[in-house]
């Protein structure tokens, strides 16, 4: 009995070792396939132009060519650079804390209306973000918050926001009610509820969001550039568009403004993805 | 029968306060969406109504005229049927190789972090990035592609990949793939991470190997979340705009040309902003008809 | 193409003169004043200079020449929206701007330079909301039109009359009219289209004289892939570059009439006419023939697909733009000057046999133009704003330092004379076409209206992909244009 055991043991080891090989040669030719285009990126924004286009994107910096960084950080680029570290960290606090709050009831109260509300959020989802472009240009003029960094708040909060509370509600649908019952036992109502019980509990599904929120918002350029004018005020997407002209583009350049803007993205993601598994953690000890 | 009434007010009482707590967290959200989202939305409707060329004060009324046209316009049907095409393959892609890698991820634990990481990556890049390096990776001079065929092949040979219909769309499919994948995969992970430990912990006890516990037990529970990330796939690629936009522009032809960048030309470009309305509220409808078709198809019942 | 035909007419009067101030208005500043033209000397320096006789009493319009509009003294602002984000064009045109100011202190000009890429679709959301700028830049043609018909542009054709202005060339005036109307200043300069060539391939393959009739051209071709290079490079992802080898072969088959014809739909016009489908079957021939590159329509000439196959040698020449003389100097001047010519497109013999003028240029005579939006509330023109437009516009864009900057930076001012300072060889050849052009033919995704445009562009892709033939893309365009002329 006990040798059947162990035959099968070693049966089911080597068939794991297997499949973890096989896994591994996928996993690393996904690796491949998601660095290529990134080193391209980064080995042509240390090249002239004329050296890039004239022996191929896919060459070695020859020669290295390092004055690209220094002329898109003379250009202004730490000022577009603190503009966007503003407007994303006051919009993604925003959209992360208002989505919760709705989430809260749509995935775990009764009441009248709340399919109709839920599905009125989630419908919003289909919206076309380029239909909006007019009427809220035509706000924020009223509002007077035209080529203000605050005009780009209200927009981006709300365009996250459907998505977000869409995500949420079903993460939230998640946690086992005995918690939540056991806290109104003790006394809590529903607002304690919320910030001691499922806000701490929802920590996986908010960072997911505040990743794909955050990228979107960082990336962000049609109501930018329509909101935003004056070079004073102009956020990261629209400091490329200073590298372009009418008919010519310096391609390296470009890709430098592009590297530097999408290096803190990286180092962010590096350090939060150690917090991401904090938050599964926290998922996994509420059992 | 005094008892009974006392708990139907209690009740009652409850579902006030719940009615009243409920609309307390909801507000804020609710505001800035009718703000921002509903009176655009209903803007957009509206104009639908009207032949405009968008700048002009003078607009004029032509009651269903836009809508008759929409219903017969061949450019407008071929966008939705790439849009479809876009959708299906999108959700046939990303979802599986999301759970793929973060099954990968989630078996590995730490020490995959490296994988984790720069898996992640392709989402972090804006779209004009990624346009302009897939421009030319997928060169037919010159190219990634073209050149790894004519190394296999050992004669030259051109992979035209972006120039010719259908393959264009496919190829933007892929390199949406590419762009989407990520956040999916992570979106998993985070879904895995709400799985409880002592499950897996049960299940190897109970002598099951780690594939059987992904397949019996995990992939399951991970239903809900898999539904939810194939509902936002689905709406991501039924209003897609920036890759195309910056890759392609529609093009060859209109071979590439969606619902969104269609709406894009008529409203801004060709003074057409009556009927780009009109195709922006198709598209709304069309989007939001969709998306509750796939609910209710798929719906895993709710309990709480 | 009456209208185009009309409004050259209309130019022509304008450029002689003809029209005296009809008095709109304005600060009684003009009688029958019509110097601007003088025929002898560049017009801009004339405009600009220093005629210290002015007799004006407020200090701010001393420093300038005479025969202009007495600015306010009150204090005013204007907004200015141009696509200048990259130098040299910011620099110049801020130079510009900073000229004037110093001049009129009280007028303050509030430059705002948009990105190239969405500048139409910020025009047309700013305009929508009724806060378009005060004087915004275009490039003419359909939009120039649509802009003006929606009340955005102030009719310039009695100031211009009036008022000292450059002594632009007679194209870049018929492109900035519109019905009869002249409504823009130009101030981006010219741009011609011709072929590029690579001199030392050119040499090395012993094609010694350069092709005269496109005949010559094919038997150059045949030399140039017989020693293993591809004839030209064209990356076509963006359409309108592939029409300029349609445009072209349209032209010297046809001269402007069928296109003109084309234009209208009337009598017989047709985008099936002969001159369209022998272009089509030309350039599918050539496809065929491998004369291009393999699968052009996957390439980007926005990430410079097209000109990486002029510099690494697979390609031998290349029709665009007369800009590449100034974007390929600026990549490398040295592998500039070794290597790239220029020349005009070819003859077609046989149409040339039968009188067809074979020296009608593709391109744009004004480049950008810059058109006025000033009101006042109750919807009359604010002639106080709009004069100062007219000044900054016509005495300190266009002064003679700013044309010197445009030359230096490779752009050519539509100006009489202006040609005569231009000291690369190159650009000498491409000035030289022009102007010797019978006529200057505005890119067709200009020109057409904005409908047409999208589906003349989708029809490029057609005819370098051998999707469709010559009378299926003539018929498409021609139902685009039918239904585009329905609705105006």
């Amino acid at each position: 009995m006990a040798v059947q055991d162990a035959n099968n043991n070693s049966k089911s080891k080597t068939q794991s070792r297997i499949a973890w090989a096989i896994a591994f040669l996928f996993a690393i030719l996904q690796l491949l396939i998601t660095l290529i285009p990134f080193v391209f990126m980064i080995m042509n924004s240390f090249r002239k132009q004329f050296d890039m286009l004239q022996q191929g994107v896919f060459h070695l910096p020859d020669p290295w060519f390092f004055d690209n960084y220094g002329t898109v950080v003379k250009a202004g680029f730490f000022g577009y650079f603190f503009r966007s570290v503003i407007v994303v960290a006051i919009s993604l606090a925003l959209t992360l804390i208002i989505s919760a709050f709705a989430a809260y009831p749509l995935s775990r109260m009764r009441f009248k209306l709340r399919a109709f509300i839920y599905g009125g959020i989630v419908a919003c989802m289909s919206v076309p973000m380029h239909v909006t472009l007019i009427p809220i240009f035509d706000m924020t003029q009223k509002m007077h918050l035209y080529n203000t960094l605050l005009s780009l708040i209200g927009p981006y909060v709300t365009f996250a926001l459907p998505m977000s509370v869409f995500i949420l509600t079903a993460f939230m649908t998640t946690i086992p009610k005995e918690l939540e019952e056991a806290a109104e036992i003790d006394g809590c109502n529903k607002y304690k509820n919320f910030f001691s019980v499922i806000l701490p509990l929802s920590k996986s599904g908010l960072s997911t969001l505040a990743i794909y929120n955050g990228v979107s918002m960082w990336n962000e350029f049609a109501f930018a550039n329509t909101l935003l004018t004056d070079p004073k005020v102009k956020t990261l997407p629209l400091a490329l568009g200073q590298f372009k002209g009418e008919h010519a583009m310096d391609i390296p350049l470009s890709l430098s403004v592009l590297t530097l803007s999408v290096a803190p993205m990286i180092i962010l993601f590096i350090v939060f993805q150690d917090k991401l598994v904090k938050g599964m953690m926290a998922g996994a000890v509420k059992g | 029968m005094a008892t009974a009434q006392k708990t139907n007010s209690l009740g009652a009482a409850k579902a006030r306060s719940t009615a009243k707590a409920a609309s307390v967290f909801l507000l804020p959200a609710i505001l800035l969406i009718a703000l921002y989202i509903l009176y655009p939305i209903f803007d957009t409707f509206y104009l639908s109504g009207f032949k405009w060329n968008g700048i002009s004060s003078a607009r004029q009324f032509t009651g269903l005229d836009n809508w008759k046209t929409l219903l017969t316009d061949s450019n407008f049907w071929a966008a939705f049927q790439h849009n479809i095409i876009i959708m299906i393959c999108s959700i046939l892609l990303q979802i599986p190789i999301g759970v793929l890698l973060a099954t990968f991820l989630d078996a590995g634990g730490k020490k995959l972090n490296l994988f984790k990481v720069i898996w992640f990556l392709p989402y972090l890049m804006s779209s004009v990035a990624i346009a302009f390096l897939f421009a030319y990776a997928l060169a037919t001079n010159g190219g990634l592609i073209s050149s790894f065929a004519t190394i296999i092949q050992g004669k030259r040979v051109t992979v035209d990949l972006l120039g010719k219909s259908p393959q264009a769309l496919y190829t933007v499919i892929a390199v949406m793939a590419w762009q989407f994948t990520p956040f999916y995969m992570v979106y998993f992970i985070a879904g895995y991470g709400n799985i409880d430990t002592s499950l897996y912990e049960a299940a190897i006890i109970d002598g099951a190997t780690r594939g059987q516990y992904i397949r019996k037990i995990a992939l399951p529970l991970l239903a809900p979340i898999i539904k939810t990330a194939c509902t936002m796939s689905l709406i991501g690629s039924l209003k897609y705009f920036d890759l195309i936009w910056n890759m392609t522009q529609g093009g060859p032809g209109n071979s590439t040309e969606l619902m969104a960048t269609y709406m894009y030309k008529l409203s801004f470009q060709q003074f057409n902003m009556g009927y780009g309305s009109c195709v922006a509220a198709g598209m709304f409808i069309l989007i939001t008809a969709i998306a509750l078709l796939f609910t209710k198809v798929f719906v895993v019942k709710e309990d709480y | 193409m009456k209208r185009k035909v009309l409004s050259l007419a209309i130019a022509s009067v304008l450029s002689g003169a003809l029209l005296a101030g009809c008095g709109s208005g304005s600060a009684g500043s003009g009688t029958s004043a019509t110097q601007a033209k003088s025929d002898a000397a560049p017009a801009a320096s004339s405009a600009v200079s220093t005629e210290a006789a002015s007799e004006s009493t407020t200090p701010a319009s001393a420093a300038k020449s005479a025969n202009i509009p007495k600015l306010t003294d009150q204090p005013l602002t204007i907004t200015l929206w141009d696509i200048a984000t990259e130098d040299p064009a910011k620099t110049i045109q801020e130079g510009a701007v900073a000229r004037f100011m110093k001049d009129y202190p009280n007028i303050t000009v509030n430059q705002v330079h948009q990105q190239n890429d969405n500048y139409k679709q910020q025009l047309v959301v700013a305009m929508s909301s009724k806060q378009a700028p005060d004087m915004y830049m275009h490039w003419g043609g359909g939009p120039m039109a649509e802009y003006y018909k929606s009340g955005f542009c102030n009719d310039l054709t009695d100031m211009y009359a009036q008022y000292d202005h450059p002594d632009f060339i007679d194209a870049a005036v018929a492109q900035s009219t519109y019905d009869g109307k002249m409504l823009a200043i130009p101030f981006g300069g010219y741009s011609g289209c011709d072929l590029f060539y690579n001199k030392t391939i050119f040499e090395k393959c012993g094609i010694t004289e350069l092709p005269k009739t496109i005949d010559d051209l094919e038997k150059d071709c045949e030399i140039l892939k017989s020693n293993g290079y591809v004839p030209f490079s064209l990356a076509n992802a963006n359409k309108w570059t592939g029409s300029m080898w349609y445009m072209y072969l349209v032209a010297r088959h046809s001269g402007n009439d069928e296109f003109n014809a084309a234009y209208t739909q009337e009598n017989g016009g047709s985008f099936t006419s002969e001159a369209f489908v022998w272009a089509c079957d030309k350039i599918q021939d050539w496809v065929k023939k491998g004369y291009f590159p393999e699968g052009v329509n996957s390439l980007n000439a926005d990430d410079g697909q097209d000109r990486q196959l002029l510099y690494n040698e697979t390609c031998a020449m290349m029709l665009h733009g007369s800009w590449q003389c100034s974007s390929i100097k600026a990549d490398n001047a040295d592998w500039y000057t070794q290597n790239i010519g220029v020349m005009p497109f070819p003859h077609d013999a046989e149409a040339e046999a039968k009188g067809v003028p074979q020296n009608v240029e593709v391109g744009t005579a004004i480049g950008n133009g810059f058109s006025f939006n000033c009101w006042k509330s109750d919807g009359s023109v604010d002639q106080d704003k709009l004069d100062a437009c007219y000044v900054l516009a016509t005495q300190y864009y266009n002064d003679d330092t700013y044309n010197q900057q445009q030359l230096e930076a490779g752009n050519f001012p539509s100006i009489k004379g202006m040609e005569k300072n231009i000291t690369d060889p190159n650009q000498k050849i491409v000035a030289d076409i022009f102007f010797n052009a019978s006529n200057v033919q505005l890119w067709y995704d200009q020109y057409l209206p904005a409908s047409v445009t999208e589906v003349h562009k989708n029809c490029m892709s057609d005819l370098f992909g051998l999707t469709k033939d010559g009378k299926q893309i003539g018929e498409e365009e021609d139902k685009a244009m039918q239904a585009a002329l329905k609705e105006q």
